[in-house]
């Protein structure tokens, strides 16, 4: 049987302007999903555009490619596979009357 | 991932006659968990307010993976429990920073003919290898203590490793006393909080300037230098087991990295009258906490967590 974790990354984590959830090692997983919610209370203009980012240590990081974009308090989610040891989602937030979020990041992983 | 086997353990556990669980984390989490509070508000809201309980760095499997290093591994295998924070921290009287911290906790039930439990680990610890030099002042306290409640009272015995404050070196170990906070001072000043005195000692009590707080006592003896190697990114791992008399709630041993440390006559935490529902729980916890604006890890590979009989103890 494989294995399974999902990790609540950022739990109604307020971001302004600049997004980096946690990052998350997990090297042992073959894939996952980033789960993200805007939470209530995000303005209903405020876009929030998140890219995938791979890092071989957790401290330096690149883009994998992948970006899942919201636009007011809404829920979107990203697949991902083969992305070495670290991942976590970077970003911006734009909009809205205060350039802010509120996120909730659940990363399910599987391997 | 391989099967838990206690066999396949590293070689430093003693446990009890009796054992609950033995945790490899080369077979993934087991259980262990991100410690947060109860989602049971309106819209999910947390139960408490004191302090921020939900943005504590979230827990995961690692390899020890470094920049310069490469891939560490645990003390037996390649998988340990991380357990990351975010900074920065709060100045060391005040109330933990949202995020300071990280904490594990695996949820199990005490058996009814265990008079003494034992919690074993290995762990190493480091500061993120974010900027050149060396981090060891950045690591503020790590610790672990187990949740526990019999048909009288709820309390939580645990130690708790004072390597930094506010930059300078402490290198001393605490254990969880009965506090003289009153329920109010207890829980930062909130009237009719959730958490009496004495519940949740990692979070809070009356904290001071010097690492002290009024659920810790500090244990007598020189300073102890647990390894922190010459880099951030080289990790030795290092034994710690706890032993708890279940009958008088009063510690019995604890050692940590070859050093056996003595509790004064009678010494155990705070009596907290019991909540409702959770009568018999069992619930070890590993915490951490960082001094400052960098994050730090405690890595946990093995746990054991072992229990002896009356008349075991007895013999």
């Amino acid at each position: 049987m494989r294995m399974f974790h999902t990790s609540v990354t950022d739990l109604r984590q307020p971001f302004v302007e600049t997004v980096e959830t946690f990052p998350y090692e997990c090297g042992w997983a073959d894939e996952a999903i980033f789960f993200v919610t805007a939470e209530t209370g995000t303005d209903e203009s405020a876009q929030v555009s998140l890219g995938v980012q791979l890092s071989a240590d957790g401290i330096r990081w690149l883009d994998e490619g992948s970006v899942l974009t919201l636009r007011g308090p809404a829920s979107g989610f990203v697949r991902v596979t083969h992305f070495g040891g670290f991942l976590r989602l970077a970003g911006t937030v734009a909009g809205g009357t205060t350039n802010g979020a509120t996120l909730t990041v659940r990363l399910a992983l599987k391997g | 991932m391989l099967p838990t086997q206690l066999d396949r353990l590293p070689g430093y556990f003693q446990p009890l006659p009796n054992v609950i669980v033995a945790d490899d984390f080369d077979a993934g989490l087991n259980g262990w968990m991100d410690l947060r509070p109860n989602f049971v508000g309106a819209q999910f809201a947390a139960h408490s307010h004191e302090i921020d309980l939900e943005h504590w760095g979230p827990v995961m499997l690692s390899s020890a993976t470094f920049a310069f290093a490469g891939t560490h591994g645990s003390a037996s295998g390649t998988y340990s429990l991380r357990l990351p924070t975010r900074s920065p921290a709060a100045p060391p009287d005040q109330p933990p920073a949202p995020g300071s911290m990280s904490l594990a906790i695996k949820r199990l039930s005490c058996p009814a003919e265990a008079a003494r439990i034992r919690i074993e680990a290995v762990i190493a610890y480091s500061t993120v290898q974010d900027r050149p030099g060396l981090g060891s002042e950045a690591m503020r306290a790590f610790g672990l203590f187990i949740d526990l409640q019999d048909s009288e009272h709820r309390f939580m015995p645990g130690v708790r490793f004072v390597n930094a404050v506010s930059g300078e070196p402490v290198r001393r170990w605490q254990y969880y006393r009965q506090t003289d906070s009153t329920d109010v001072d207890w829980s930062y000043g909130r009237e009719g909080a959730w958490h009496q005195a004495g519940v949740d000692p990692q979070w809070f009590g009356v904290r001071d300037a010097d690492g002290s707080t009024s659920a810790t006592s500090w244990f007598d003896g020189r300073e102890q230098r647990l390894i922190y190697n010459e880099t951030d990114d080289k990790i030795n791992w290092m034994p710690i087991a706890l032993e708890f008399d279940l009958r008088s709630r009063t510690y019995v041993s604890f050692t940590a990295h070859g050093r056996e440390y003595a509790f004064p006559p009678g010494a155990g935490p705070s009596l907290a009258s019991p909540y409702a529902n959770i009568s018999g729980l069992l619930n070890p916890v590993f915490f951490v906490e960082t001094d400052g604006d960098r994050r730090v890890d405690l890595y946990v590979d093995s746990v054991v967590v072992s229990y002896a009989t009356d008349e075991e103890v007895a013999r």
